[in-house]
C-alpha cells in the first residue's frame, strides 16, 4: 500500500488529505465572503477563471479556526464538478503512506471522528486521513 | 452550404475513408464475411441518408449495391470479383459524387445504368463475361468524367476537409483558455492604466484586446447549434399528438438557421414541447369543428426563430380557437386566487395571462396529454430561469402565439451589479423592472407590522433591503433614504423592491454553479467574476422572495398599472424627469440617458468655463450647471450618450420616467431646450440632445491617429506645443526618423532637415512674416495652426 498523501496541518494536528484528490496547493490571500452560508465555508476565491468554494479545515471539524493569516495555504479538490480549496494551517511535503488507514479504540476525538478514514503511519510519525467529501459536507450535517 | 447537407458529406466521407481499408480486404477476399458486412453498411447509410436529400442518383446507386450486397448477405449470391469490381465502382462514384455535392457542382449525368447492370448476377461465364466488358467501359466512362472534369476538379481537391467532428469537451476547455486569457488581459489593463500612457506598448495591447474579443466571439459561436436540431424532432412530436387527440395538425417552420447555444437548445426543449402539447389539446380544434367554422380541416402550427442583438425570439402560434378567457378567468375564481371583483377590473390581456398562474388550465378534463397541473406557470419559471422572457397574444377563434426571448447563451446573462456592505452582487437583468432613488420625493417609505413598504407611483409593493436579507445589516439601522431600490418583478408578476447600497453597472456575466453547501443558502443562484479576477454572487430572486413569504402576500395594483404602461408606451417616447438645480422641472430623452450616477462634490471640477466630472476613473464634460449650483456634498448626475460620446448632466434631483404623448412644441429662444411638452398637464421642457452632444462632445480619437513630428531639440516644441498637437488629434512621433503625416519645423531651424513627412508646417517666432515668411505661422497663432493641422489630417483622409 503505497497511497501517496498531501501532509499538513489541521487545527494543529498532523492531517493528510489523498494526494489523488489534490489537484494543486494554493496561497489564498483574497476572499470573498459569502453572507449566510456556515462558518465553514469563507468565500470564494477565484483561481484563474474559475471560483472556488473556501473552505476552513479547522472549522469544517468543528473546531477551533486559526483565523486569517496571511499567506494562507490551500489544497485544491474537486468534488463533484465543484472546485474547493481547503484552507490548512500549512501544507508540507506529499508522502508515502506506510501502512493502511486503521481505527484507533476511543477514536481520534470529536470532529476528528467523522471526517477521519483512519489513521496512516508516515515517514513524519502518524497522521489521520482526511475523507475529503465528508470534510466539505461540514459540522452541521453531523447534527443533522 | 446547408448545415445539414455538411453534415452528410462529413459522415460520408468519414465512412468511406474508413471503409477504404475494407474495401480493399474484400477485393482481396470476397467471400470475407466481416468485409462485407461493413461496406453493406456503409451503402445502406448513403442510401438511407439520401432519403433526406434530393440525390436520387447517389440513391439509386447505393440502393442498388445495397440489393446485391444483401443478396451476398443472405447467402443467395457468392460474391465474385466481378461483383467487387462493381461495387467498387459504385463507391468510388458516390465518393466523387459526394465531391462534387459538396462544391456544389452537377455531377456530369450518365454513366450509372452501366454501374448498375454491372451489379446484376452473372449466371455463368456469358453474362460473367459480358460483365466484364461492362467494367472497363465503365472505366472508360469514368475517365472521360474525370478528363471532362478536371479543372474543377482540382480545384475542389484541396478545400476537402469543410468540417470536422469535436467533443464539446475540447471546445469547453478552449472556452474556459480563453476567458482566462480575457481576465489575464483585463488585470494587464489595469496595471497598464494605473502605469500611465505608454504609445509603445498601448497600441500592440489594443490590438491583442481585439484579437482576444474576435477569438472569444468565434469560440462563443463554435458552440452554437441551429434550431433545426430542435425544430427537427418536432413534426414526429406534433404527429403523434394529433393523432392520440383526433386532430389533424399541420407544422411550418421558419428561422431554422437562427443558432442557439447547445445548452440552451437542451433546456427549451421541455417548454416548447409544454407549448405544443397544449397548443394541439386546447388550442386547435377538432377537424369537425374547425369545419363548421370555416377553416381548414387541418390545424397550423407555425414555429418563427429570429435573432436579435444577443436574444432570440421564438414564436409559437396555432390557429385553433384561442384562449377562453371567460373560462379561465371562472377557475381563477373558483380557485380563489383571484376576487370577482378583481377579474372584472382586469383587461382581456390579463385575463390571458392567467394561464401563467400556478393551478390554472382551461382543459376540463385531464387528459393524457395536457392538463395535469403540470401548467405554463412552469414553462415560464423555466424560460426565466435561463434568462428569457415568455408573453403571449390571443385572439378568440383566431389562435394563440406564444413569444419567447432567450439570450444567445445560457451561461452569458445580462446582469445587474449591485452593492451592498462593501461587496457586489449580481441580479439577473431580467427581473428587473425599474431603480429609483430611495431619496426622490415621489418614493414614500412605510411600515406594516415588520414588513417594509414602499409607495411609488401609487403602487405600494414591498421593500427588502439587500444587507437584512444578507444578514450584514439589520433593518432596524437601515437608513432606507440612502438606499437605491431596484424593483424587482418576478416570473409570478410580483413586485418587490430590493433596496441596495449602489447600482453599479449593466454587465454581461458567464455564470458558473456553485457549491451546494452555499446553494442551501437559497439566497444564490451562481457566482461569476468580476473583471479584476474577483468572484461575485448571482441571487437568486426568486427563492429569496420565496423565503420572504413574498410570494402570495403583498399583491399590489401594480400588474394592472404596469399593463397600461405597456400600451401607452407603444405610441410614446419614455423621457426621465428630472430637477434642474434651480429646481425647475426638466425633461430627457430616456434613451439618451446611460445611467445616474452620484459623485461627491471633490469629483468635480469647475474652473471657469471649462466643467468636468470624473466617475469612475474617466472624466467627462460637466453640464447643467448654468442653471444654479451644485450641492456640496453629493452631487447627483445624469450620465448622457449619444452612442459614442458621453456629457454628465447635473440635476438636482432625479424625479421619475414618464411617458411624452403630446407633441413638443419647439422652443427657439433656448438653444439647449428642444421644446416644451406636456407631462401630467404641466409644462416640460425637454432637453436638446443634438445641441447637447454639438457642444460638448469630446473629438473623437480616431483609431489610428495622425502622427505628427515636432522638434525634438526644442523645449518650446515638447512643452507648448507637443500638447496642442495632441489635442488637435494627432499622435507625436516618438521616433526622428518615423514615417510622419505631418511635421512641425521652426523657421530659425530652417536647415535642419523635416525628414520624412507628408506634409510640413513651419512656424515662425515673430508675430508678423516678411517675405519667405510667408509660408509659415506664427507660433502663438493658435488658430492658424490648428487650421493648417486640419488641412493635413482632410488631406490624408481625401
Amino acid at each position: 500500500m503505497t497511497q501517496l498523501l498531501l501532509q499538513c496541518l489541521i487545527a494543529g494536528r498532523q492531517a493528510a488529505i489523498p494526494a489523488s484528490d489534490v489537484q494543486s496547493v494554493i496561497e489564498v490571500d483574497e476572499i470573498t465572503p459569502i453572507p449566510r452560508t456556515p462558518d465553514f465555508i469563507r468565500g470564494l476565491t477565484a483561481l484563474r477563471s474559475q471560483a472556488l468554494t473556501v473552505i476552513d479545515c479547522s472549522l469544517a471539524l468543528g473546531l477551533e479556526s486559526a483565523g486569517d493569516q496571511p499567506d494562507q495555504r490551500a489544497a485544491v479538490v474537486e468534488i463533484e464538478g465543484h472546485l474547493y480549496a481547503l484552507l490548512v494551517d500549512a501544507a508540507y511535503d506529499v508522502g508515502e503512506a506506510s501502512s493502511e488507514p486503521v481505527a484507533v479504540p476511543g477514536g481520534f476525538g470529536p470532529g476528528w471522528q467523522r471526517a477521519a478514514r483512519g489513521m496512516v503511519e508516515t515517514e513524519t510519525g502518524p497522521t489521520l486521513l482526511i475523507d475529503v467529501e465528508a470534510l466539505i459536507a461540514g459540522p452541521l450535517e453531523e447534527a443533522a | 452550404m446547408d448545415d445539414l447537407l455538411a453534415d452528410f458529406v462529413a459522415e460520408t466521407r468519414e465512412m468511406l475513408e474508413a471503409s477504404g481499408g475494407e474495401i480493399v480486404a474484400w477485393e482481396a477476399d470476397p467471400s470475407d464475411k466481416a468485409r462485407l458486412d461493413t461496406i453493406f453498411r456503409f451503402v445502406h447509410t448513403v442510401k438511407g441518408n439520401c432519403g433526406f436529400f434530393d440525390f436520387p442518383r447517389l440513391e439509386k446507386l447505393s440502393h442498388a449495391a445495397e440489393d446485391a450486397l444483401s443478396e451476398c448477405r443472405a447467402g443467395r449470391r457468392e460474391p465474385d470479383s466481378a461483383l467487387v469490381s462493381a461495387v467498387l465502382a459504385i463507391i468510388d462514384r458516390i465518393s466523387e459524387m459526394t465531391d462534387a455535392i459538396e462544391a456544389g457542382e452537377d455531377f456530369p449525368e450518365g454513366g450509372d445504368d452501366q454501374l448498375i447492370a454491372a451489379l446484376q448476377p452473372g449466371e455463368d461465364f456469358e453474362v460473367a463475361s459480358a460483365a466484364m466488358q461492362d467494367a472497363p467501359r465503365e472505366t472508360v466512362t469514368a475517365n472521360e468524367d474525370t478528363s471532362d472534369e478536371a479543372a474543377p476538379k482540382a480545384a475542389r481537391a484541396n478545400p476537402v476537409q469543410r468540417s470536422i467532428r469535436l467533443p464539446v469537451d475540447l471546445l469547453d476547455e478552449v472556452m474556459k483558455g480563453v476567458s482566462d486569457m480575457v481576465l489575464a488581459r483585463n488585470d494587464l489593463a489595469r496595471r497598464l492604466r494605473e502605469a500611465g500612457e505608454q504609445p509603445t506598448i498601448d497600441g500592440p495591447f489594443d490590438r491583442l484586446s481585439t484579437i482576444l474579443a474576435d477569438v472569444r466571439t468565434a469560440i462563443t459561436r463554435m458552440r452554437m447549434q441551429r434550431l433545426e436540431h430542435l425544430f427537427s424532432s418536432l413534426p414526429r412530436l406534433v404527429r403523434d399528438l394529433s393523432t392520440e387527440l383526433g386532430k389533424q395538425v399541420m407544422v411550418d417552420f421558419e428561422g431554422g438557421e437562427v443558432e442557439l447555444d447547445r445548452e440552451m437548445i437542451e433546456m427549451v426543449r421541455d417548454p416548447l414541447t409544454h407549448i405544443i402539447r397544449n397548443a394541439i389539446d386546447h388550442g386547435i380544434e377538432g377537424p369537425g369543428e374547425r369545419l363548421k367554422k370555416g377553416k381548414r380541416e387541418i390545424g397550423l402550427l407555425r414555429f418563427a426563430a429570429r435573432q436579435s442583438g444577443n436574444q432570440i425570439s421564438l414564436v409559437i402560434s396555432d390557429d385553433g380557437r384561442g384562449i377562453d378567457t371567460v373560462r379561465l378567468a371562472e377557475k381563477a375564481v373558483a380557485a380563489g386566487i383571484y376576487s370577482r371583483a378583481e377579474i372584472d377590473r382586469m383587461s382581456d390581456r390579463r385575463k390571458q395571462h392567467l394561464i401563467f398562474h400556478a393551478g390554472l388550465s382551461t382543459a376540463d378534463t385531464v387528459s393524457s396529454v395536457s392538463g395535469r397541473g403540470v401548467g405554463m406557470d412552469v414553462v415560464r419559471a423555466n424560460i426565466e430561469r435561463v434568462g428569457g422572457s415568455i408573453d403571449l397574444v390571443s385572439k378568440p377563434g383566431e389562435g394563440t402565439s406564444f413569444h419567447l426571448k432567450l439570450p444567445l447563451t445560457l451561461s452569458i446573462i445580462a446582469a445587474l451589479t449591485v452593492g451592498s456592505s462593501g461587496q457586489r452582487y449580481a441580479i439577473p437583468r431580467s427581473y428587473v423592472e425599474e431603480i429609483v432613488f430611495g431619496s426622490s420625493s415621489n418614493v414614500e417609505f412605510a411600515e406594516a407590522g415588520e414588513r417594509r413598504l414602499v409607495t411609488f407611483r401609487g403602487k405600494r409593493v414591498p421593500c427588502l433591503a439587500l444587507g437584512d436579507i444578507l444578514g450584514t445589516e439589520a433593518n432596524e439601522d437601515i437608513e432606507w433614504e440612502d438606499k437605491t431600490l431596484v424593483l424587482i418583478r418576478l416570473a409570478n408578476e410580483e413586485v418587490f423592491a430590493l433596496a441596495v447600497d449602489r447600482v453599479f453597472d449593466h454587465e454581461d456575466v458567464v455564470v458558473k454553479p456553485i457549491a451546494p453547501a452555499v446553494m442551501e443558502t437559497r439566497l444564490y443562484a451562481g457566482t461569476t467574476l468580476l473583471d479584476d479576477g474577483r468572484p461575485m454572487m448571482l441571487l437568486d430572486l426568486p427563492s429569496i422572495a420565496t423565503s420572504r413569504l413574498l410570494m402570495n402576500e403583498g399583491r399590489s395594483a401594480a400588474p394592472v398599472v404596469e399593463e397600461e404602461r405597456v400600451e401607452a408606451r407603444r405610441k410614446t417616447v419614455p423621457i426621465m424627469l428630472f430637477a434642474g438645480l434651480d429646481g425647475r422641472r426638466r425633461a430627457v430623452r430616456l434613451e439618451m440617458v446611460r445611467r445616474i450616477d452620484t459623485v461627491s462634490r471633490e469629483a468635480i471640477d469647475i474652473d471657469g468655463r471649462r466643467m468636468q466630472a470624473v466617475i469612475d476613473g474617466s472624466i467627462f464634460p460637466l453640464v447643467g450647471l448654468e442653471y444654479g449650483e451644485l450641492s456640496e456634498e453629493r452631487c447627483r448626475l445624469l450620465r448622457l450618450s449619444d452612442g459614442e460620446n458621453e456629457v454628465v448632466y447635473a440635476v438636482g434631483e432625479v424625479l421619475d420616467a414618464a411617458e411624452m404623448e403630446g407633441e413638443i412644441i419647439p422652443s427657439h429662444d433656448d438653444p439647449l431646450i428642444e421644446g416644451v411638452t406636456l407631462i401630467d398637464d404641466a409644462p416640460i421642457p425637454v432637453i436638446d440632445g443634438h445641441t447637447l452632444f454639438a457642444r460638448h462632445h469630446a473629438p473623437r480619437r480616431t483609431e489610428q491617429p495622425l502622427t505628427c513630428r515636432i522638434p525634438a531639440d526644442s523645449d518650446w516644441a515638447r512643452t507648448i506645443l507637443g500638447p496642442l498637437v495632441e489635442a488637435a488629434g494627432y499622435r507625436v512621433a516618438s521616433d526622428g526618423d518615423e514615417d510622419a503625416d505631418v511635421a512641425i519645423l521652426l523657421a530659425e531651424q530652417a536647415d535642419v532637415p523635416a525628414g520624412p513627412a507628408r506634409s510640413v508646417i513651419r512656424l515662425r517666432q515673430e508675430p508678423e512674416g516678411v517675405g519667405e515668411d510667408a509660408e509659415t505661422i506664427y507660433r502663438y497663432d493658435r488658430d492658424g495652426l490648428l487650421a493648417a493641422l486640419k488641412q493635413a489630417r482632410f488631406g490624408r483622409t481625401a
